[in-house]
């Protein structure tokens, strides 16, 4: 054991012998790694990857005393983590068990066009207890996602999206930046008022077509599908009035997001990502929202790897980036200046939750080999009964 | 369309737009309800016809406020106003709902002047009191001038829902006393009226799959009148016994086709063997019936038409002379645009007996108008009961 390691086993063991609920203790480590998508384990048909996904009506918390209605896979938010390697084959056997119809796009994949998942484009959209089998190969490697193609704006801001990771073993950003561990965030936005409108009407109307499409009566003005963009314009002269003329939704207003997450939870529930000094850590970062992040690291300026999945050929280096709807950009960060370390989006708005600061998709770059006398509190504090930093504050 | 007679909650806007939803929590949700019910009216009265330029009674507008409150309960605060009848003695504006409301999942207790439990349901005619005489318990404090002494009240109700559907009521109210003299102030708002009612309720947005019964119900009103020459409260007391049905006959989303009715037996005082006025119109025994046939086409997934057929009977058996009275009612709705409908109705009531002394031996209204009505709320913050997602997918508080 050398100085390092030594000291480093040290300040650990010292750490959870003074204060056991310490964020470095290995049961907070433990639960953190919760924080992070569940990977999806494959059941090997001959040389097919195949995976089951189902969706269904969930309570989720995004934080504790907050939970609303949403929809999930596999009664996650985020879905599942789908990783595989480039050119595998790979088959996602979809079952919807809600009263909605869906579909599951495969972003930034390369699929066949009719495993795209664009409903009434590449496929009629999955019904409410029907099950699609899409398969594929995974091509090109990189950070990927899946999300519902079906009333996306309700859709994915009510939780149907989930990471898809296609390795390669020649990753030339692991060549380039030897990394051990990786980590992935998904960031979205929810308001959560227009999810629970939404999905109600969406709930009321499709029980309406149901029960409509059990005794053979689709009506293409009604259900508002044509065939053609002639026949829907003749429809109008006609007569017709669209969706979009008569109030047929539960409200007209588009959404105002009030929370902010970070795979499915707001601080302080959202995940840290732990490093060493001297490590290098990788970040897949997927924004499956609607909304674009700034997101900022302090103490540091990180590499930007990947855009979209993509291996930048030049990486370089930053410590604030934007991140848009539908972008997936992988980052790395090099243990360099220990301590813990706040990351976020710096439209500050969004560290909100419900409206109040601070919370929002707030999280931390925290070094494990920090020593813990450096988080150690004033006498004031103490007295206070806080124990270290960092605390939970939620209030200013 | 809203056909509901029965104004939901409304909003006020001022602020609304500023806070659509970003500090939900903690602000309260504001809801506006209105309906504007305007109808020319031609009255066919012994010969003689009459007619209203404009009648717009029924016309109101409710506001209402809801909070989160801690324990999982919500508050709410209604306060509304509405247009009375032309000929009643209530003024202008009368505010028929100012009541605090408590709740939980399966626990309501409502405090405050609010519509009293006189009916087990609503029928489809254009106006609340169109057919009050069948519809509803009769106040037998009021005088009888005022179709709002029946509807509104002080109220005092605790309701429990047993899985979703069961609702049982108790409730305590002050109906209107019409003072003596008329013109003078009513001072006593004491409890003069105590009942309870057992109804099971199929939640409207649950219609398309539960396809026949929508709801069944009895209920049971007792008001704490004087009644000389008994000295028990039971005696004294004027007993109302109501039962309701619903059935959807057809639960089509194009066409759909429900019946309703409801049967009020005034148990009535014995000694009452004449009626001469109002006040022995309540006190004698009599049964009520109403009953409606309501057609609805809905197009483009809202209301288009709806047709409904109503006819109502009463009977006085304890009366000397035979004495009964017959009520048909036929309209129609049709939208016109989002929440507004032009309406058509024709009334008939024929009187016989005691009653011709009273109302005359027949009547007809014929009346032509429009209905606008909106339902609407800012700053959501949860959900309502009833919703789908607290129904079928847990319930939120």
């Amino acid at each position: 054991m050398n100085r390092r390691d030594f000291l480093k086993t040290t300040t650990v063991l010292s750490a959870a012998m003074l204060m056991p609920n310490y964020l470095l203790s290995k049961e907070v480590r433990a639960a953190n790694t919760q924080r992070f998508p569940t990977p999806l384990e494959p059941r090997m048909d001959g040389d097919v990857k195949e995976f089951h996904l189902f969706i269904d009506i969930f309570q989720h918390e995004v934080v504790p005393g907050f939970r609303f209605h949403t929809l999930a896979f596999n009664n996650q938010i985020p879905g599942p983590e789908i990783r595989v390697k480039q050119g595998d084959k790979v088959r996602v056997i979809f079952k919807n068990k809600t009263e909605l119809n869906h579909t599951i796009h495969w972003h930034g994949l390369h699929v066949p066009w009719r495993m795209d998942g664009v409903p009434y484009v590449t496929q009629m959209p999955v019904m409410p207890g029907q099950e699609f089998v899409y398969e594929f190969v995974a091509e090109p490697y990189g950070t990927h996602f899946y999300h519902c193609h079906w009333g996306t704006l309700l859709h994915m801001q009510s939780g149907m999206y989930g990471s898809f990771i296609i390795e390669n073993d020649d990753d030339p950003i692991r060549k380039k930046f030897p990394y051990e561990r990786e980590y992935t965030l998904i960031y979205s936005a929810h308001d959560s008022n227009f999810i629970r409108n939404e999905l109600n009407a969406m709930l009321e109307r499709m029980k309406e077509r149901m029960y409509l499409m059990k005794t053979g009566r689709f009506d293409k003005k009604r259900f508002a599908v044509f065939n053609t963009k002639e026949e829907f314009v003749k429809a109008v002269e006609e007569g017709y009035l669209p969706p979009y003329v008569v109030s047929r939704r539960s409200r007209s207003d588009l959404p105002q997001p009030n929370w902010f997450t970070v795979n499915g939870k707001s601080y302080p529930m959202t995940p840290n990502l732990y490093i060493r000094t001297g490590e290098t850590i990788r970040v897949r970062l997927i924004n499956a929202g609607q909304l674009e992040y700034f997101l900022h690291l302090h103490g540091h300026d990180f590499w930007l790897v990947a855009d979209d999945g993509l291996p930048i050929p030049q990486p370089w280096q930053m410590n604030t980036m934007r991140l848009s709807p539908g972008k997936t950009a992988d980052i790395i960060i090099e243990g360099k200046n220990r301590g813990i370390w706040t990351f976020h989006d710096h439209d500050t708005s969004r560290v909100t939750n419900n409206g109040l600061y601070p919370g929002g998709n707030l999280l931390a770059l925290v070094y494990e080999d920090l020593p813990v006398e450096e988080t150690e509190l004033n006498m004031m504090a103490k007295k206070m009964g806080l124990t270290n930093l960092p605390n939970v504050a939620l209030d200013e | 369309m809203r056909l509901k007679k029965q104004m939901h909650l409304l909003v006020l806007f001022v602020m609304l737009s500023v806070w659509a939803g970003a500090s939900a929590q903690v602000d309260p949700e504001i809801q506006l309800g209105a309906r504007g019910v305007v109808s020319f009216n031609t009255d066919i009265l012994a010969h003689k016809t009459t007619t209203a330029v404009n009648d717009f009674s029924d016309t109101g507008l409710l506001t209402g406020f809801r909070q989160k409150l801690y324990n999982k309960f919500r508050g709410q605060l209604v306060i509304g106003f509405q247009f009375p009848d032309a000929e009643s003695d209530l003024g202008q504006l009368f505010f028929h709902q100012t009541f605090i409301l408590l709740e939980d999942q399966s626990n309501i207790i409502k405090l405050g002047r609010s519509r009293v439990r006189s009916a087990m349901i609503e029928f489809p005619t254009l106006r609340d009191d169109d057919a009050l005489e069948f519809t509803d318990v009769l106040n037998p404090f009021s005088s009888g001038e005022n179709t709002e002494d029946h509807q509104y009240g002080n109220v005092l109700e605790y309701a429990h829902i047993f899985n979703q559907r069961v609702w049982l009521r108790i409730h305590g109210e002050h109906f209107t006393e019409t003072p003596q003299p008329p013109a003078t102030a009513e001072t006593d708002f004491s409890l003069n009226a105590i009942g309870f009612s057992l109804q099971y309720r199929v939640p409207p947005t649950q219609l398309w799959n539960r396809p026949l019964i929508q709801q069944v119900g009895i209920g049971f009103n007792n008001f704490l009148t004087d009644r000389p020459g008994y000295r028990s409260r039971w005696d004294r007391a004027l007993k109302n016994v109501t039962t309701s049905f619903v059935i959807n006959l057809k639960p089509d989303p194009i066409h759909f086709v429900d019946f309703r009715a409801q049967a009020i037996y005034n148990v009535g005082f014995e000694e009452v063997k004449q009626v001469t006025d109002f006040f022995t119109l309540t006190r004698a025994r009599a049964l009520a019936t109403f009953a409606s046939f309501r057609y609805l086409l809905r197009k483009l997934e809202r209301p288009a038409l709806q047709v409904a057929l109503s006819a109502g009977y009463k009977t006085f058996p304890d009366l000397q002379n035979k004495t009964d009275q017959f009520q048909l009612v036929a309209n129609l709705f049709y939208r016109l645009g989002d929440n507004f409908d032009a309406v058509a109705q024709v009334q008939f009531r024929q009187f016989n007996g005691d009653l011709r002394a009273l109302y005359g031996e027949s009547d007809t209204r014929i009346q032509f108008g429009f209905v606008y009505s909106i339902d609407q709320s800012w700053n959501n913050q949860f959900d309502d009961r009833e919703s789908l997602l607290n129904l079928e997918h847990g319930y939120i508080p």
